[in-house]
């Protein structure tokens, strides 16, 4: 089992008291190594210069928004493997399914809890260790 | 409620003056074509005449349109007609409005804008400074706790030592005078961590402020709402449908009553991404 604190994330979230709020609670579950960013572009320019290793993100921010912001991921060969896991209040369902098929790798709606939060992660690095790289 | 209506020329701002001017001189063609359909602005403001006007415009508009769209150099060619077309027609519908007197009221409800602007500003500097004073207090809070906690667990540990008769009389002495110590600092530990949640109780104060300002807001959108109404309803074209355009960005759902289109719980949103196979 990888080290949590190896883990790099980037918390995506325009809003700044949203973002320390993950951070606290990633870091309640062991994992301390997380950057943020406050839109989609920010946060794309990052992913490319650094070596993140998981995205969290919220859907609705300004200059580039959460599902624009996956397409993005998707589509880069360099980056499409990353995790993306979206943290939004937008509950349609037409927004759900468009996320899934977009290729996030979780979808977890606001107001959420720490357990929810823990139970995404787990899933989705239990997916990760299934699957070859 | 009557208000006296003044046909004052000087309510129009001098910027949207030159603008309309410029538009009405720009092409005198096609201000010919629309004199000859637009019909007379009369102060009885009949809804048919408006109608009437945006259809003669709007099949004027057709005609100009190039039938074959890749030929995007005729279309451009056909853009200055279009153009002061609409010009025109604004210009009409502007001063059918201003006769009406209805400009006064849009002008109105156009100025509690920047106010209601502003109220909500401040609801996003309060609320922002809550959150992060009641988030500063829990970094100061927690720390304290989780060392009390480890702190204790360790004493405890020893303590079962003891009564499993597994400590010598020496370490028994040592394990008292730690044990002393540590009962000496939680009195100072609590104290902190009480005053870290007093602070996070006081930052709940902005609800009382927030909620003022959410309720003087709502009361200017009522006003906004009520006077456009009062303009649209009697502009309005029979047979006017409007589609809320249904966008991705709709922030997170405040009645979910009826609505068969939206989750409201994480099970939900589970459950249906489950059904699709994800």
């Amino acid at each position: 089992m990888t080290d949590p604190s190896k883990i790099k994330f980037l918390v995506v979230d325009d809003f700044s008291t949203m973002r320390r709020i993950v951070r606290n609670l990633l870091k309640e579950l062991g994992y301390t190594n997380a950057e943020e960013a406050e839109d989609g572009a920010v946060a794309l320019q990052k992913l490319k210069a650094g070596s993140y290793d998981f995205v969290i993100s919220d859907w609705n921010m300004p200059n580039m928004d959460g599902l624009q912001l996956l397409q993005a991921v998707r589509a880069d060969p360099a980056l499409k493997h990353l995790p993306v896991l979206m943290i939004t209040a937008e509950a349609k369902k037409e927004n759900i399914i468009a996320a899934a098929q977009s290729g996030a790798s979780g979808y977890i709606v606001k107001p959420f809890t720490a357990g929810t939060l823990n139970d995404k992660l787990v899933k989705i690095f239990e997916k990760l260790a299934q699957s070859p790289a | 409620m009557a208000k006296p209506i003044k046909f004052d020329e000087s309510s129009d701002n001098e910027d949207l003056q030159a603008l309309f001017d410029s538009i009405a001189a720009g092409s005198e063609v096609s201000m010919q074509a629309t004199k000859e359909t637009a019909p007379v602005v009369d102060t009885s403001g009949d809804s048919d005449d408006l109608q009437a006007l945006f259809d003669s415009v709007s099949s004027q508009v057709q005609e100009s349109a190039t039938p074959d769209p890749v030929q995007s150099k005729a279309g451009a060619a056909e853009a200055p007609t279009v153009f002061s077309s609409l010009g025109q027609m604004t210009r009409e519908l502007h001063d059918t409005l201003r006769e009406l007197g209805h400009d006064k009221i849009l002008g109105e409800a156009a100025r509690t804008i920047p106010d209601a602007r502003q109220r909500l500003s401040y609801i996003v500097q309060m609320t922002e400074q809550a959150a992060s004073r009641a988030l500063n207090a829990i970094e100061i809070a927690k720390p304290l706790q989780e060392d009390m906690q480890t702190q204790s667990e360790a004493l405890g540990s020893r303590w079962g030592k003891v009564f499993a008769n597994q400590l010598s009389a020496e370490e028994f002495k040592l394990l008292a005078t730690d044990t002393h110590a540590f009962l000496s600092t939680v009195p100072k530990q609590t104290r902190a961590t009480n005053e870290q949640l007093t602070e996070i109780m006081m930052a709940q104060d902005f609800q009382d402020l927030t909620g003022q300002v959410i309720k003087k807001v709502v009361e200017l959108v009522e006003n906004l709402e009520t006077q456009l109404l009062r303009v649209l309803l009697e502009a309005k074209p029979p047979e006017i449908k409007v589609e809320a355009p249904a966008g991705m960005l709709n922030g997170p759902v405040i009645n979910a009553e009826g609505r068969s289109d939206v989750v409201t719980s994480q099970s939900q949103v589970d459950d249906l991404l489950e059904s699709l196979g994800f």
